[in-house]
């Protein structure tokens, strides 16, 4: 059975996609991430234009984040004030990323900053994380113990102007590098189609220092709401959500974390992390692999945007 | 008589040759086609020989005979062939069930004097094609070895979709020029670059580009050559064609031409639109995307939301 896509402009298998938001759905709910990362350059590689991709990529987040939300928030794991100091910056750097990805597509060179982006990223995240995992593998065998977080330490983001109170995380540090890493997550959700809960978690732990148990339902306010705005910027700049793709991917992801969930139960946290790392790491490979070798076809052709000048 | 006959052709065929000729350069080459037929019959047999001998026309009729052939002809030159043809749909709508679709292209000739269906003596060429858009061409090149777009040309426009068939190949069936003229066949269709392109790049450059869109439109689907005997023959006068609307077809509207061809000229020519067209609810979404665009976007989010806790609340336990 196939669907057409109204935004992508394409007849796809119903079947094919409602696998793929399942097994994005699987891989999201057994490590506990957005999915994000996976999803938008699987779109790619099934024939999705790239920035219809990153669109639906942004509607899809929001489905699958906004009931983690308010779960986080009912149970009180939301610092609410950090959370919109968050999605200020979020806000911002969403709105910048999205006049970019107008640019990048006007130029011929969206693909190539969406591959390169990625490959960065993938990269950075995958190879710390698999530093991480092994480390704590190997310390965990060796009976050492595993908790590392250290607290009361100074670094130069408290020497930063501004200062806010955040109650809920215990920290009175400045309002600018909360902003920033709101700005700096907003814009790659804008390029690159992601939550960004895999770069804005770390940066929230290893920079502010945000106690764990807030980290990721504040994490998750931020998304929710970046990712809203993001969706609703993305359709206005570029008309590039298509609501028939993103329901397909929700149905099938929805079902798809159940199973995930289930299955991740039974794995350790380390063990996870080292199975996500090395997805994360496989995944940059094949994108990279694709800028570097030599392609078959060295044409391409898409309609005009704009105006014929 | 004979010359008044001939006229009133000529005329005939000028209004539908001018009919159909979109780009206003054609029109000149028409007259001094009408020119060159009132030059007289032995002018025109001269002009047909040379193309005949040039392109080796199949082997039906051997070159030994064809001259009498049109020799006996020329005085019944007086009731003029004319093609009349029509689509089996004229409005096809694209739903969100949309899986592709195929037209049947039909018609008649008027007069026909062919013998019978698998006489070869007229060839008929169909061309469907959607509303010329303008696109991008882009090359990537090896830049610090990453594969990188770094030359563009825009030609102002391009078919988005296009569709032919005929009873033989074409190139068999007119020479170059003709088929230029008419927009007849891949490698004849008009595309011209934006003029700052034109200056930038060289004849050779511009081939390439122009090649690289024709190839990569026959990959996605959107430029069709259907099979051999594409156009049928049913008897002296009826013909019939299928063209292919793929699934991913390019929404607009669609015209098909319809040519007769005898020994290589346009003798006759005939148009038919058939409308393209999204309804239901695909085409309520892609006008609220583009025409709503802020309403459309907020619209997506609250779908978003109402079926992430709609799925949620179903599979309560999920929720970590």
């Amino acid at each position: 059975m196939n669907i057409y896509l109204p935004i992508a402009e394409m007849s796809v298998s119903v079947v094919l996609f409602l696998g793929l938001g399942w097994a994005v759905g699987f891989l999201s709910g057994l490590f506990g991430v957005g999915g994000g990362f996976l999803l938008t350059p699987l779109l790619i590689f099934m024939g999705i234009p790239s920035a219809v991709a990153v669109g639906t990529g942004s509607m899809h987040i929001v489905a699958s984040s906004v009931s983690g939300a308010i779960a986080q928030y009912q149970r009180n794991n939301v610092d609410i004030k950090m959370g919109f100091v968050l999605v200020a910056g979020g806000v911002f750097g969403s709105a910048i990323g999205v006049g970019i990805v107008r640019i990048l597509r006007d130029i011929g060179q969206f693909d190539l900053f969406v591959a390169l982006s990625y490959v960065t990223f993938l990269g950075a995240v995958g190879a710390l994380m698999m530093i991480e995992s092994v480390g704590t593998i190997r310390k965990a065998r060796s009976g050492q113990p595993v908790s590392t977080r250290k607290t009361g330490q100074h670094s130069w983001v408290h020497g930063l102007p501004f200062k806010m109170r955040f109650h809920r995380s215990k920290l009175y540090i400045s309002a600018v590098p909360p902003a920033l890493i709101g700005a700096f997550v907003g814009f790659m959700a804008a390029v690159m189609g992601i939550g960004g809960g895999f770069v804005m978690v770390p940066a929230m732990i290893y920079l502010l220092r945000v106690p764990t148990n807030v980290v990721v339902g504040t994490s998750l306010f931020q998304i929710v709401f970046v990712m809203a705005v993001t969706t609703v910027l993305q359709a206005v700049q570029n008309q590039t959500v298509d609501v028939v793709l993103a329901l397909l991917l929700i149905i099938g992801g929805v079902i798809g974390a159940q199973f995930g969930a289930a299955a991740g139960g039974r794995l350790k946290g380390e063990q996870l992390r080292f199975l996500l790392a090395a997805l994360v790491i496989l995944m940059c490979l094949r994108i990279g692999w694709d800028l570097v070798a030599r392609p078959n076809e060295l044409f391409s052709i898409t309609p005009m945007l704009g105006v014929v000048k | 008589m004979r010359t008044k006959g001939i006229l009133i052709g000529v005329t005939r065929m000028a209004a539908c040759l001018c009919a159909l000729i979109v780009v206003s350069s054609a029109a000149p080459k028409v007259w001094s086609l009408g020119e060159e037929a009132h030059a007289g019959p032995a002018r025109i047999d001269e002009r047909r020989t040379k193309a005949r001998t040039k392109k080796q026309m199949g082997p039906r009729r051997p070159s030994g005979t064809r001259r009498p052939e049109i020799k006996a002809q020329a005085p019944q030159a007086g009731p003029v062939e004319r093609i009349e043809a029509d689509v089996s749909t004229r409005s096809v709508e694209v739903t969100t069930a949309f899986t592709g679709h195929e037209i049947l292209v039909f018609g008649s000739i008027d007069n026909s004097q062919q013998p019978g269906d698998e006489s070869g003596y007229y060839n008929i060429v169909v061309v469907v094609e959607g509303t010329p858009e303008p696109t991008v061409v882009r090359r990537k090149s090896d830049v610090a070895g990453l594969w990188i777009n770094t030359s563009s040309v825009i030609f102002a426009s391009v078919p988005s979709y296009y569709a032919i068939a005929s009873t033989r190949p074409i190139d068999e069936i007119a020479g170059p020029n003709v088929l230029d003229k008419h927009a007849i066949g891949f490698a004849h269709i008009k595309m011209t670059p934006v003029p700052s392109y034109q200056w930038s790049f060289g004849e050779e450059a511009l081939a390439a580009f122009k090649a690289a869109v024709i190839r990569l439109k026959r990959q996605e689907g959107f430029y069709i050559m259907e099979a051999r005997d594409g156009v049928t023959f049913i008897g002296r006068s009826l013909f019939r064609s299928t063209i292919a609307l793929p699934a991913n077809v390019p929404v607009g509207p669609l015209v098909a031409r319809v040519f007769l061809f005898r020994d290589g000229e346009v003798i006759s020519a005939h148009i038919a639109r058939v409308t393209l067209e999204r309804t239901g609810l695909e085409r309520l979404l892609h006008s609220f995307a583009f025409r709503y665009p802020f309403a459309y976007g907020i619209f997506a989010v609250l779908l978003a939301v109402l079926s992430g806790l709609l799925a949620s609340a179903y599979f309560r336990r999920a929720v970590r």
